[in-house]
């Protein structure tokens, strides 16, 4: 079985963890950096560094307000983040259902 | 991201080499599960509690007032006991809505937000209102103290959760808004003591068939054919 139809950007998983968690939201909303990390159980270096790549490949957008420890990071889903979850999923689907 | 780095900025976490697909797919359906039961606004345990508040508070002024000839009205014991569990559902609901919230923004909360207000507003000025104008032009009791704070509030209210359901698309609470209104409607026709106990009905067979619905469609569907 092979992977190669997957979108590499997603296929990790903590990455894939990040985005399905955040497309549990309607769209437009958006989830602080503290309330995701404890939803994952993600140290907060580990969530920056798949954050950066996910926000990197246009797939999130992230959002800090006020500074120093009232600093809030906001993190959400872009369209294209959605309907690239959608595009994995369908691939998995198809590569189990061929499998 | 001004978030400082920590000692794993370094770790991948599993960049998705040893990832099998059907690893994938379980990690996905149990990812979105988990997601959808932490957002969740009325997990089902809150709609047993309100199940159950419904049945005591309902049952009790039926039961206080069954035997009146003529009707008085529930007794003040039973009257603080409804409104110590519709305090204690409030509390438990807005406990559970801030759990569920928490960390979260945009305009799907702010309508939330809204909608809140309106069914708060519809519900303390609702019945009380037309209870004070029927007393002022004075209505029996069986009108002031039975009929109307039985019926009015689902009616009232119901109204409010239907408008707000067919705005959403949301139609398992469509379905339980409309039979609120419908129990309203029997409650208003069936005397005063026998509207509480319609009431009580109605509105339990209301909130288990919404738990029921919300239930059937959690379950995961395939996204495609």
């Amino acid at each position: 079985m092979t992977a190669d139809p997957l979108d590499p950007v997603i296929h990790a998983p903590a990455r894939l963890r990040i985005v399905a968690t955040l497309a549990a939201l309607a769209e437009g909303d958006s989830l602080s950096f503290t309330r995701l990390q404890n939803m994952l159980e993600l140290t907060p270096g580990n969530l920056i560094t798949h954050l950066r790549k996910l926000e990197d490949a246009g797939y999130l957008i992230t959002e800090t307000t006020g500074n120093g420890r009232a600093s809030r990071t906001s993190i959400a889903l872009t369209p294209r983040g959605r309907a690239a979850l959608a595009t994995y999923a369908d691939a998995l689907r198809d590569l189990l259902g061929s499998a | 991201m001004q978030r400082p780095l920590d000692n794993d900025e370094t770790t991948t976490d599993g960049d998705g080499d040893e990832l099998d697909p059907r690893e994938a797919a379980r990690l996905l359906a149990q990812t979105e599960r988990e997601a959808r039961r932490q957002f969740n606004l009325s997990p089902q345990w809150i709609n047993a509690v309100m199940g159950a508040v419904i049945l005591v508070a309902y049952g009790s002024l039926w039961l206080s007032t069954r035997e009146q000839h003529p009707y008085m009205g529930p007794s003040l014991g039973v009257v603080a006991l409804v409104y110590v569990g519709v305090v204690v559902a409030f509390a438990v609901s807005v406990k559970v809505y801030r759990r569920a919230t928490a960390g979260v923004s945009g305009p799907s909360v702010r309508q939330q937000q809204v909608e809140g207000v309106a069914i708060l507003v519809s519900f303390v000025l609702g019945s009380p209102v037309l209870q004070g104008a029927m007393h002022h032009y004075g209505a029996s009791n069986a009108i002031v103290y039975g009929v109307i704070p039985a019926a009015a509030p689902l009616i009232i209210v119901g109204t409010t959760a239907l408008g707000i359901a067919a705005s959403k698309a949301d139609w398992p609470l469509f379905g339980a808004a409309l039979a609120v209104v419908i129990t309203g409607v029997v409650a208003a026709f069936v005397g005063p003591s026998g509207a509480w106990l319609a009431a009580g009905i109605g509105l339990f067979i209301a909130v288990v068939g919404y738990a029921a619905a919300t239930t059937r469609l959690d379950r995961p569907v395939p996204r495609r054919a």
